[in-house]
């Protein structure tokens, strides 16, 4: 966005962004399109996009600086409205086979309808591609559903969701369902995608179909772009055998298959890679090719019956936190958390559940004080991989058998924290600890395995 | 061919790519050296179209995407990280190679924009795993002088060198590697009004001196690469890439000149393509010629402002021209190939700066011995490898020299002997200069072997050649010269 001082000397000469204009400064002119300045430039920098397509910046806040419109462009004018955001119409034209199962799109913003954000020279999916928009890169999808409804809730990055989100988001994908669509596919921001899977798998009880997350790590607007592959393998995955909420993208940084993954054991391992999304403590559920291949790895899921409609329970208690117990923690911040009306905790612990127990620095005499007064503890442990094991040493034994706190298997941190607020939004556990305790050890939506098994890890 | 240039209103303009001596690479910390030599490992990769978003389909693009290609592309261990791979987001601009290309920009007489942008350049063959090349003008508005006149410069560029094919065959794609895939290039763009081939070429060749003048670009096959433009009244703009030797540039053009008027004579459109230059000057299709409708900005890397106290410490130190470094060094007596030689040359003329300054060193010498000693010491002295000899070493001998420790013919030879990789041991042992009175008793033992000589109408002259022989160069000439004419006498 220009400083306040250069959109005052714009509108006086009733000049517009996308105006062709020339700029004289120290006896040098120059001429091309005015575009919008980047947040991250300096607002006080003219940016004119040259004939050859290059951006270049002049600043206006010396003296001497002299700009007026100049005759109508003799470049590209799709370029200039790509890059202001427009796109032509003729390009929105999506057409899909009737023939085709039908699904539904829920968008929901992200990399994957991002597109540049002057506000802040980044990407942004908060002023988005319009689905359309960014389905039409993958005209394939054209010959493998009928998309018959695209919802868009909301358009957010995935770190401004909150748990009303979730809950929104199942509300949709529990309409489009019962309204007897194939499946559906909703296209998520990547950073917390894991939580919305979580949720989404406690939410929508009694699925019959499938519900498939997928998003991007590079924005649609490159050729690069993952958006494509991970679409069209999630589009298979919507209309296939596996009934479960789960995320399908990458499976490997070549361009060849995806992994579509239980959305209870499954959360992003790398920051920028567009395999980033892994199966944890469990095999993926399938391998997805984008012909339409589909292969198998864990049996243990829910097969499609089409049959009954899917039951939402949405209840949900945000109060709770994920808190992290490591060398030189304060185990005070419970205290402050209770006095701000938290009701339960996460406490990620090391390997096998471990906090401190002895020293200066204990967090058992906290946790112990707060167990007693109702409020439950879940450990889930920092190694991500592996399962939480109350008995093994004798300060887990301290902490799970004296200080009450319950052993969450292998649940990741993540996943832990959502099902917590879920269990604690249920009347009947939110005043009984015991019943807290028992659904926590209990697999809803797969997301405490029985077993390890040894080919799982790194996956 | 001869054609009326002005006539058939011929316009040529030059796109010139010139590879940075810099440390990494443009947006990563990978080393842009190029020396990695096995591939570690492969990632299959595809690229699709992005006409959604560009909101219209650019010609290049589309065609590219038509054949729905399957790349492969090849990791090297030194040279490739997840920034290549496209799976990092790029790291801040390499300050080291925008300092040179906007010392290039400089040099070129353009204007720098006080905010350089980071633009993305949609490339849909596979060349990039991006899908675009970075690329950000540094420069504008510039020009050169020519025996011709004035010729415009209208871009200075820094942009990242695309990926090398490594083998075009692959069934259903390309493979590429990933170790040039990020090095720094400047590219530099002529205004594209250049009426005549020889201009053309004179342009090509200032511009490669000039970049060459700042000592930090790189050498070597496929390092500098041109693209000439081509037009004639009635024809259409040609772009021609793939040619390494300027002198071709004149040929290449008549060529295209004539490939175009023979299509106009037909009646037929000459379309605005991408050729690719053949051995015979004659061009072959590649593409069609990308539109303007390609260029968006680089979110991910944020503008750069360059501020007029940078510009002005640029200024101040900008390399002085390897033209203006040869006429300097021409008045030293050295022939103007020989001066050039080593004008071309930071590392040589820095020494023959420091050394030229030594008593007693002929400046013709001690540029000929600069020049020509890793060839004589590999083809006469049997050195396997003259890049042993170093810096330090030329100094001593040339010191040695210069206090006629020793005698110009054991320069070779001593080189030689450390690029054998024995210690040069100057002031010890044999490889000691002779003092006066070793050659003293030399000269009185040629004499006892040559009493004949002292007949000689010259005894000196008779005798003098001799007398090397032993000395070996271990001694100066002169004197040598001295002795001898002593002995004589008595």
């Amino acid at each position: 966005m220009y400083s306040e001082k250069v959109r005052k000397a714009l509108k006086q000469r009733s000049i517009k962004v996308g105006d062709r204009v020339t700029v004289k400064k120290l006896g040098r002119r120059t001429e091309g399109l005015l575009m919008p300045q980047t947040g991250a430039g300096d607002p006080e920098t003219l940016v004119l996009k040259l004939d050859s397509g290059y951006n270049v910046g002049i600043k206006f806040k010396d003296a001497g600086v002299e700009i007026s419109k100049t005759r109508q462009p003799r470049t590209a004018k799709a370029e200039q409205d790509y890059e202001l955001g427009k796109t032509s119409k003729s390009l929105l034209k999506l057409k899909f086979d009737t023939k085709n199962p039908a699904i539904s799109i829920i968008s929901t913003g992200g990399t994957i309808a991002s597109r540049i954000d002057y506000e802040t020279g980044g990407v942004t999916g908060q002023k988005s591609l319009s689905p359309k928009e960014f389905l039409h890169n993958v005209p394939e999808l054209g010959n493998i559903v009928n998309v018959r409804s695209i919802e868009r809730p909301f358009t957010k990055m995935s770190e401004d969701m909150e748990p009303n989100d979730w809950i929104e988001i199942a509300k949709v994908a529990a309409k489009r369902l019962n309204a007897g669509d194939r499946g559906v596919l909703i296209t998520h921001g990547t950073d917390f995608l894991h939580f919305t899977a979580a949720a989404l798998s406690f939410f929508l009880r009694d699925l019959t179909k499938p519900v498939v997350l997928v998003g991007a790590q590079r924005s649609s607007d490159r050729g690069s772009s993952d958006a494509g592959l991970n679409l069209i393998c999630a589009s298979h995955a919507a209309i296939g055998d596996i009934a479960e909420v789960g995320i399908c993208m990458h499976g490997r940084i070549n361009d060849d298959y995806c992994l579509f993954s239980r959305g209870t054991h499954v959360r992003k391992m790398n920051t920028q890679r567009r395999d980033a999304f892994r199966p944890i403590n469990e095999y993926p559920l399938a391998h997805i090719w984008p012909d339409g291949k589909i292969k198998i790895k864990n049996h243990n899921h829910k097969k499609r019956d089409d049959k009954g409609k899917v039951k939402l329970d949405t209840s949900f208690e945000p109060k709770v936190a994920i808190l992290k117990a490591y060398p030189g923690s304060d185990p005070s911040i419970i205290d402050y958390y209770v006095s701000k009306g938290y009701r339960g905790f996460v406490i990620e612990a090391g390997a096998l559940g471990h906090v401190p127990t002895h020293g200066k620095g204990e967090w058992i005499s906290t946790i112990k004080r707060h167990t007693a007064k109702g409020i439950p503890f879940i450990t889930t442990s920092q190694c991500i991989y592996g399962r939480i094991n109350p008995n093994v040493y004798t300060n887990l034994r301290i902490l799970h058998h004296d200080a009450g706190a319950i052993p969450g298997e292998d649940m990741l941190s993540e996943v832990a924290y959502v099902k917590l607020g879920w269990v604690l939004g249920h009347k009947a556990a939110a005043k009984d600890p015991d019943r807290v305790r028992e659904m926590m050890l209990t697999s809803y939506a797969g997301e405490i395995t029985r077993r390890t098994l040894a080919g799982t890890f790194l996956y | 061919m001869a054609f009326d240039y002005k006539k058939i209103g011929l316009k040529c303009g030059l796109e010139i790519h010139q590879q940075l001596a810099t440390r990494h690479k443009l947006f990563c910390g990978c080393s842009a050296a190029m020396q990695d030599r096995e591939p570690v490992f492969s990632v299959t990769r595809r690229l699709r179209p992005v006409a959604g978003e560009l909101g219209e389909v650019d010609a290049a693009a589309a065609y590219e995407t038509l054949k729905n290609k399957t790349f492969r592309y090849f990791v090297y261990l030194n040279e490739t990280c997840e920034v290549e791979l496209d799976e990092e987001p790029p790291h801040p601009l390499n300050p080291e190679a925008l300092e040179i290309a906007l010392q290039v920009a400089l040099m070129l007489n353009c204007e720098v924009p006080e905010e350089i942008q980071v633009m993305r350049k949609t490339v849909l063959d596979g060349s990039n795993t991006t899908g675009f090349q970075r690329t950000a003008i540094v420069g504008i508005n510039g020009w050169i002088g020519t025996n011709f006149g004035k010729v415009g410069i209208t871009n200075v560029s820094i942009e990242e060198d695309a990926c090398q094919i490594m083998d075009k065959k692959v069934k259903g794609g390309t493979d590429f590697g990933l170790n040039r895939l990020g090095v720094p290039l400047v590219e530099i763009g002529t205004t594209a009004n250049i009426p005549d081939p020889e201009e053309a070429r004179e342009v090509a060749e200032k511009i490669g001196m000039i970049l060459r003048s700042t000592g930090k670009v790189r050498r070597g096959i496929g390092t500098i690469r041109q693209d000439v433009n081509v037009s004639i009244r009635g024809g259409e703009r040609v772009e021609i890439k793939g040619f390494q030797e300027l002198r071709m540039i004149p040929k290449i053009i008549d060529k295209e000149i004539d490939r175009q008027q023979r299509l106009i004579a037909k009646k037929k459109q000459v379309s605005r393509d991408v050729r690719k230059a053949l051995a015979d000057g004659t061009t072959k299709f590649l593409r069609p010629l990308p539109g303007a409708a390609r260029m968006y900005p680089e979110t991910d890397v944020v503008p750069i402002e360059v501020t007029p106290g940078k510009l002005k410490e640029l200024r101040k130190s900008l390399p002085k021209l390897i033209t203006e470094k040869a006429s300097s060094i021409e008045k030293l007596g050295l022939a103007p190939d020989l001066a050039k030689n080593i004008a071309k040359s930071p590392v040589l003329m820095e020494l023959f700066q420091e050394l030229s300054k030594l008593k007693n060193i002929k400046p013709a010498f001690l540029a000929n011995v600069l020049v020509s000693y890793p060839r004589v010491l590999s083809k006469e002295y049997n050195v396997s490898d003259p890049g042993t000899i170093t810096k330090g070493h030329l100094r001593s001998v040339f010191k040695a020299l210069s206090g006629g420790r020793i005698g110009k013919g054991r320069v070779m030879e001593l080189l030689a002997a450390a690029g054998q990789g024995k210690e040069l041991k100057i002031e010890a042992g044999k490889d000691a200069g002779f003092g006066e009175a070793e050659v003293r008793r030399i000269v009185r033992d040629v004499i006892a072997a040559n009493p004949q000589a002292l007949s000689h109408s010259r005894p000196a002259q008779a005798l003098m050649g001799l007398v090397m022989k032993e000395v070996r160069g271990r001694a100066p000439g002169s004197l040598v010269m001295k002795v001898l004419a002593d002995e004589i006498k008595k």
